[in-house]
């Protein structure tokens, strides 16, 4: 129960760049003094409204001998009141001091109000949460398979790959150009063939293949369309390689299954709707293998995941 | 900031609301569970439950639906896994305990009685009566009298809080009934049964299509609920009220206190920030001073309505 030096926990921090990277999707840098180490895969809650400590709604911060101001606690109730989960898309450490990189999209309440937020806002952060995707030690090949939103947490594992030497190649899909979480050079190709089109990827020895639902950017087709490609064109020995993919489900089905198919190993981030983020609201489940009499049991997404073996998944 | 609770002495009033702190050490890397009153577990049933499909939570405004269909480990796993973890926490256990059948309450509860660590039982009444055709134990007062009178057989030792649901037209007719039948407290209120709808679908949001809503949106009526039940029931049979529904800050716990609640349990509102379980006392102890009160037991019920 002791609680370690520097372990998750809540943290208050003050945001250093809050900034548009596409028509949708933004990127929040978090300096988070005292925050632990995190690993790629794992995520934070954030509260998305402004922190309670600086709105004096406790009893202890009401004026001495006035009533306190109801306006305020009644009011911030119809701001989100859950936390939202997001996934790291970095980690970089001076010090104490942990700078968090979170690509996001605004797509509800909660994430619109994020968009807003400016430098020197506060924000409270819960982290960090879950699994990362580890690092295969004997496998030397890793492709990264990210769809939309579930890209940057692949980012981050990038990082991680390009450090531990594996030969990584990004597989990078989105909706259409103005939907892509990532900067690119002004000459992506329409083949799927790798190259340094994604220059964070590129500076780190990664090469990336861009594909887009409409072709408007790179490959025109879905992102699975590229790995299965590039599978089948041999290059990739089935027992060397290992899949980290996060994306829409659909997306992420089709790169398990055909791992599965392939038997190469395959780590996928789900994504599930959750209150809490730290097991105990046991809303997010994901359906996992089992040799239970029903051949599956629930699994959190929080706790269990949000990282698992696609062969272990049972897919709806 | 010491309360009694039926004869228990507990540190403090702050208490987990079932279901939004798990089993046992879920919290612990970010608040320190030994400053709680007591803890109250998860619903605890007889067997063990997968519980509902996706989807089970909804966010409404100001508040959020949920329904995990007690999703839970079963009595047995409890005992063997997190029973040890309990026996480490520091504070005294409530386990939160559902059924179908009056039998299962009071077979889980038998159970209950011969782990020390385990201080007391908290009936929660939310669920269907199988045999009663599926009607929820906690909507008839007569149902509400059985089950507590059953189960008051089998807890010797623990004391007996029973759970009240504020899905019926009188909260003081079932807590009467509980009272009645020998509960040593009670807890209240339990979630308002509830719909989220997806108009593009036109279908419910949550997978069981009703869900239990709580958070901020429901503590003015649970306030209401709590002080009709003190003024009714519990003030006059000197039986304690555990005060739950939208707790977040120091002020809606006074509410609750001011109300006639002897106990707070937090809920929803852990999901978001289970720090509040230390700024909650912090802002009780506060207002206390700055009143002049102290003891906060001298708070509860002190509401002024003439």
């Amino acid at each position: 129960m002791t609680r370690q030096a520097s372990s998750r926990g809540v943290y208050l921090a003050e945001v250093a760049a809050n900034e548009r990277l596409c028509s949708d999707h933004f990127v929040l840098r978090l300096p988070v003094e005292g925050f632990p180490p995190s690993q790629p895969g794992q995520f934070v809650q954030l509260q998305c409204r402004r922190p309670v400590e600086r709105e004096g709604v406790r009893v202890a911060d009401w004026p001495e001998g006035r009533p306190p101001q109801l306006t305020q606690p009644e009011l911030t109730g119809i701001e989100p009141l859950l936390r939202r989960p997001f996934s790291l898309a970095g980690h970089s450490q001076s010090g104490q001091t942990a700078e968090l990189e979170i690509i996001y999209r605004a797509v509800g309440t909660g994430t619109r109000w994020l968009a807003t937020v400016s430098a020197g806002d506060y924000l409270s952060v819960l982290g960090p949460l879950g699994n990362g995707f580890g690092v295969s030690d004997h496998k030397p090949l890793a492709v990264l398979v990210g769809g939309g939103v579930g890209i940057p947490p692949l980012l981050y594992q990038a990082e991680r790959l390009s450090a531990a030497g594996k030969q990584t190649v990004a597989l990078l899909g989105a909706g259409r150009a103005d939907l892509l979480p990532v900067r690119t050079t002004g000459d992506v190709p329409a083949e799927p063939e790798p190259t340094g089109c994604v220059p964070r990827l590129a500076e780190i020895g990664v090469g990336s293949v861009i594909a887009t639902d409409d072709g408007s950017v790179g490959f025109a087709g879905f992102v699975g369309e590229t790995f299965e490609r590039l599978l089948d064109a041999g290059e990739w020995p089935a027992d060397q390689l290992v899949v980290y993919s996060c994306g829409p489900e659909a997306m992420m089905r089709a790169v398990g299954d055909l791992c599965v198919d392939r038997g190469v190993e395959c780590r996928l981030a789900m994504e599930r709707h959750m209150a809490c983020g730290m097991g105990t609201c046991q809303s997010c489940i994901v359906k996992i293998r089992d040799d239970n009499p029903a051949g599956w049991s629930y699994k959190l997404c929080c706790t269990d995941g949000p990282v698992f073996d696609a062969a272990d998944i049972v897919w709806k | 900031m010491s309360v009694d609770i039926a004869g228990l002495k507990l540190a403090n009033p702050m208490m987990t609301a079932s279901g939004t702190c798990g089993y046992s050490t879920e919290y612990a890397d970010f608040v320190d569970l030994r400053r709680l009153g007591a803890f109250v577990t998860k619903s605890i049933t007889r067997e063990p439950r997968a519980g509902n499909d996706y989807s089970r939570v909804v966010e409404t405004r100001a508040g959020m639906l949920n329904a995990i269909g007690l999703a839970n480990i079963g009595l047995d796993a409890f005992l063997a896994e997190k029973v040890p973890q309990l026996e480490k926490l520091g504070a005294p256990v409530f386990v939160n305990v559902a059924g179908t059948s009056v039998d299962d309450y009071v077979a889980v509860a038998e159970q209950l009685e011969q782990v020390p660590v385990v201080r007391g039982i908290e009936l929660n009444i939310s669920c269907p009566n199988v045999k009663a055709g599926g009607l929820q134990f906690g909507t008839d007062p007569e149902q509400v009298r059985h089950v507590t009178a059953a189960v008051r057989g089998a807890c010797r030792r623990n004391v007996l809080i029973v759970k009240l649901s504020p899905n019926v037209t009188d909260i003081a007719a079932t807590a009467a009934a509980a009272v009645e039948a020998g509960a040593d407290a009670l807890s209240l209120i339990n979630t308002f049964t509830a719909m989220a709808i997806d108009v593009e679908k036109r279908r419910p949001v949550l997978a069981n299509a009703t869900g239990g809503l709580s958070g901020p949106a429901i503590r003015p009526v649970a306030v209401y609920m709590v002080h009709r039940v003190y003024t009714q029931v519990t003030r006059d049979a000197n039986v304690p009220i555990i005060g739950i529904g939208g707790i977040q800050y120091a002020r809606d716990a006074l509410e609750f206190i001011l109300a006639g609640a002897t106990g707070l349990a937090v809920g929803t509102a852990l999901f978001a920030d289970p720090t509040c379980l230390h700024s909650i006392p912090e802002g009780l102890a506060d207002y206390c001073r700055r009143h002049g009160f102290r003891r906060l037991t001298e708070l509860v019920g002190s509401l002024q309505t003439a």
